[in-house]
């Protein structure tokens, strides 16, 4: 029988390199619950401060060529309204992909 | 706190073109001083992971020190690199010694009160997390809360996937404890 010694110091780094062990790699759970937050906590029926919805869409789209200052930076944190827009955009980008 | 390589350390220093060695040469200095600064952090604020912040604006420094032509040894750039974060660890503490407390904990109203102003709260709490951080960071939590994965907000900002999530692990870890949520998702 082997017997193999373990470093300490090395098993706790490997373990805290697990940071969200139930959560995937996208760490899906913690955005998903941020939207519920965000949509439950940030109405903004008024549209105060919103991108316009090209910009959203574009965002969606081909994010690459949308900026910070184009979303009005954080906005969409803090904006239910964008947000369910973007969930929108999103369902019809993956309805759109090809099988 | 994981494994940060000497990359995830560099990722926003532009290292200057037509001087490779600079880059290596950092590497090798991170390398030699990184779990030391771990432990300053960790002895001086309570907190390990201020460790990455405060060595990235020391690598900045070294860079800038090294791009003007020293040094070029690996222990003496390990031995500057220790000098600035340690600068740095310096200007943290008297910038939080500057913090006036006022009161006790006792003082505080205990029980709970229905507050009308909750949404407006919950806004200031996002952005009191989300305060200071950087734009790349900003940008990649918009992707990825626009459902983008982390694979592709690393190609979308030009970075690697392990580099963009130790900068965003703060925030995140943040926005995980304003939602009540735990690490492994309860």
């Amino acid at each position: 029988m082997t017997v193999v010694a373990i470093d300490p110091i090395r098993k706790e780094a490997v373990a805290e390199h697990r940071p969200f062990s139930n959560d995937d790699e996208n760490d899906t759970l913690l955005f998903e619950k941020l939207e519920e937050h965000i949509l439950a906590h940030y109405p903004n029926p008024e549209r105060i401060g919103c991108p316009d919805p090209a910009t959203l869409k574009k965002f969606a789209d081909t994010p690459r060529v949308v900026g910070l200052p184009d979303l009005n930076d954080l906005h969409i944190f803090k904006c239910a309204e964008c947000t369910r827009t973007l969930m929108e955009l999103r369902k019809q980008r993956e309805q759109a992909k090809p099988l | 706190m994981p494994i940060t390589s000497p990359s995830d350390l560099c990722w926003k220093v532009k290292f200057p073109s037509g001087q490779e060695w600079i880059e290596s040469t950092v590497h090798a200095a991170i390398k030699r001083v990184w779990l030391r600064a771990q432990n300053t952090a960790r002895s001086q604020f309570g907190d390990e992971s201020l460790a990455v912040e405060m060595m990235e604006v020391a690598i900045e420094k070294l860079v800038r020190r090294m791009s003007e032509g020293s040094p070029a040894d690996p222990a003496e750039a390990g031995h500057l690199l220790l000098r600035f974060y340690a600068q740095e660890a310096r200007r943290r503490r008297n910038a939080n010694r500057k913090l006036v407390l006022l009161g006790l904990s006792a003082e505080l109203p205990s029980a709970s009160v229905q507050n009308p102003f909750l949404p407006v709260d919950s806004a200031l709490d996002l952005e009191v997390i989300l305060h200071g951080t950087p734009p790349e960071v900003r940008m990649a939590l918009l992707l990825r809360h626009s459902r983008t994965r982390w694979s592709e907000v690393a190609e979308i900002l030009g970075t690697s996937e392990a580099s963009i999530r130790v900068r965003c692990q703060r925030a995140l870890k943040k926005i995980r404890q304003r939602l009540g949520i735990g690490e492994n998702g309860t």
